[in-house]
């Protein structure tokens, strides 16, 4: 069957509420709360409940692997792999280090001059790699400095992982929700840039002036302290200059491959992979078990098994029903769907992990899609012009939602548990205070940019 | 010979509650056997006198060295000065949070092979030894037993059985 008409047959396909659907949601649910409460690791649990999905015959083998609609999004996954693979090559150069310590150098020392620098490079380096591993890199460096300049390390960690959040969302390999978003709904990295950019632009620049309202009179430190990073080499981060200047190169070549891969018609993973294939030869190592060893399984795995599991709820008509009820609730109105999903979204995704959330948006969204315009198919019910804000609103509200509170993103779960190590514990409502309001503001000028530009100016 | 044979007397321990700066200051104090210089490591009792940790002066350094250091190489990106301060603020952290929890022990009727065996293994300075209620009556340090081999070496009649 070709992808247009089985998607046809699976929008016409009637569904009843019989065991399997209810064995279905059951499942389903109760793996949502698990994975909400905590109480068992996330990955856990998605690979069981996908796992029970196969056994009990809910979504047969064939669909979870094969399946586009049903199954594991490979090309989520491998973009993931590939991109992880080429961080795990770069990372030993000392490129970050580097960067990091050039950027304290270019804030003359000076706190607050420095919390700016690192928010941008942070937002700008969470566009191009994955936030995690951005945040990761980088505050080791920020707690470092902090202590030469004996300055609280808090409001740094904090202005990172929030400014990680707001660049992530920027681009289609910035944040998971947006990978997510692309493959499913056939986007490319170009209407990122065009649809998303401009406006994460806008939010970091009113990140910035918030953070300058807020910490601008208090961060102060001594002259002699600021000498300490002033003497700082940067240079001497560079552990392996031969395969920093490789690396760069493939890098380069990957966001160049992104830019192009609409036009080229290379799906983004290929671009990933084909940069991870590169580096490893380059490389020259022997050895590539550790670099691929360093991928991180548990995040992969915890996609793998949400996409089974999101598929067999989508294959009882779970999904459908769900988004029938949303089609209700907006009566077709697609600027109230468009302020729906971005705020709820929002709210969502401070409260629990936006990798499941977005996992079951998106068959919600396209299910929704296909009610409202049943005589379109394939890409033309995808990115149907309506449809557009609508994909814009969830991956600005997934994405930026992740502020709202320290478990919002894994960004902000690394920034809370590092600074726990330093001594410094980030409390729930510390974090809140910083980030909620931070949260509200971006999803708010957001929403005006939505409306302004696709229901207003339209263009 | 057995591992009680060669072991030495526990002169002092450390308890959890003590701050690094009790730490160091017993471990400044207690001598070895030789009356010179202090200890390099002590073990850990808790109030019933149970081996709950280790502590030695490795373990000190690296509570010494920032948690962020070990993610990354920022050693060259570290000032005059920073030991000193970094040591001032530990100062006051507990044994506790600092001491290795898994301490790997021997028989008091241990052979020697096993306690030579063990301290190659794990990369030891010293290995408690224990009785049957697993209360620990001696140390055996890498020199106690690197004497034995000595006496093998150079005086074999005297110390048979080995």
């Amino acid at each position: 069957m070709t992808q247009v008409t089985q998607e046809a047959a699976a929008a016409s396909q009637p569904f009843v509420m019989d065991t399997v659907f209810w064995t279905a949601t059951t499942i389903f649910v109760l793996a949502y709360a698990v994975i909400v409460s905590e109480k068992v690791h996330k990955t856990v649990v998605a690979l069981f409940g996908a796992a029970l999905m196969l056994v009990l015959k809910i979504l047969e083998q064939y669909e979870a692997f094969h399946v586009e609609e049903l199954g594991v999004d490979w090309n989520v996954i491998f973009l993931l792999i590939g991109m992880m693979t080429i961080i795990n090559l770069m990372r030993p150069t000392g490129f970050f280090e580097y960067i990091a310590i050039k950027s304290a150098k270019a804030g003359k020392g000076d706190p607050m001059r420095i919390m700016t620098i690192f928010a941008l490079v942070t937002a700008v380096l969470s566009a191009l790699l994955d936030n995690v591993t951005t945040v990761l890199l980088l505050a080791p460096v920020t707690l470092l400095i902090a202590d030469a300049l004996e300055v609280d390390p808090v409001p740094f960690l904090i202005v990172e992982a929030l400014a990680s959040n707001i660049g992530g969302t920027a681009t289609l390999i910035g944040d998971p929700p947006n990978i997510m978003i692309a493959s499913k709904a056939k986007l490319d990295f170009m209407d990122f840039i065009y649809n998303l950019t401009p406006v994460v632009i806008v939010l970091m620049v009113v990140l910035l002036v918030v953070v300058k309202i807020v910490f601008g009179k208090k961060l102060k430190t001594r002259e002699e302290l600021k000498e300490r990073i002033m003497q700082m080499n940067e240079k001497e981060a560079i552990k392996d200059p031969l395969m920093l200047k490789k690396s760069l190169f493939v890098l380069g070549l990957v966001l160049v491959g992104f830019v192009f891969h609409g036009t080229l018609h290379l799906q983004p993973a290929t671009v990933a992979l084909f940069g991870a294939g590169l580096l490893l030869l380059l490389s020259g190592t022997h050895d590539p078990h550790h670099y691929l060893a360093e991928v991180e399984w548990p995040t992969i795995f915890f996609f793998i098994g949400l996409f089974i599991l999101v598929g067999g709820v989508v294959k009882v008509g779970l999904i459908k029903l769900m988004s029938m009820k949303m089609l209700d609730l907006t009566q077709g109105n697609l600027f109230a769907t468009s302020m729906i999903v971005m705020w709820f979204s929002a709210i969502a995704s401070a409260i629990v992990d936006n990798i499941p959330y977005v996992a079951t948006m998106n068959p919600l969204i396209i299910d929704m899609a296909k009610q409202m315009w049943p005589q379109e198919a394939g890409l033309a019910l995808l990115r149907h012009p309506d449809l557009m804000p609508v994909w814009w609103s969830l991956a600005l509200g997934a994405c930026l939602g992740g502020n709202g509170s320290p478990i919002g993103a894994s960004a902000n779960v690394i920034v809370v548990g590092m600074a726990e190590r330093a001594g410094k514990k980030i409390s729930f409502m510390r974090f809140v205070a910083y980030g909620f309001p931070i949260m509200l503001l971006t999803v708010f000028i957001s929403m005006i940019y939505v409306w302004l530009r696709y229901y207003v100016l339209k263009f | 010979m057995k591992a009680k044979d060669i072991m030495e007397q526990v002169k002092d321990h450390l308890s959890p509650d003590d701050t690094i700066r009790d730490a160091v200051n017993k471990m400044r104090v207690v001598k070895r056997d030789d009356g010179i210089v202090g200890v390099k490591g002590m073990i850990v009792l808790d109030r019933e006198g149970n081996l709950v940790g280790m502590v030695s002066v490795k373990d000190i350094l690296k509570a010494i060295i920032p948690f962020y250091m070990t993610m990354t190489e920022l050693g060259e990106f570290t000032w005059e000065g920073m030991l000193s301060e970094m040591t001032k603020k530990v100062a006051d952290k507990k044994v506790e949070e600092i001491m290795v929890k898994d301490v790997i022990t021997v028989p008091e009727d241990a052979p020697l092979m096993e306690c030579a065996d063990f301290i190659v293994k794990h990369n030891l300075q010293r290995v408690p030894v224990v009785d049957r209620e697993k209360r620990v009556v001696g140390i055996i340090y890498v020199r106690d037993l690197y004497n034995a081999i000595v006496k093998v070496l150079l005086n074999d009649k005297e110390v048979e059985n080995i």
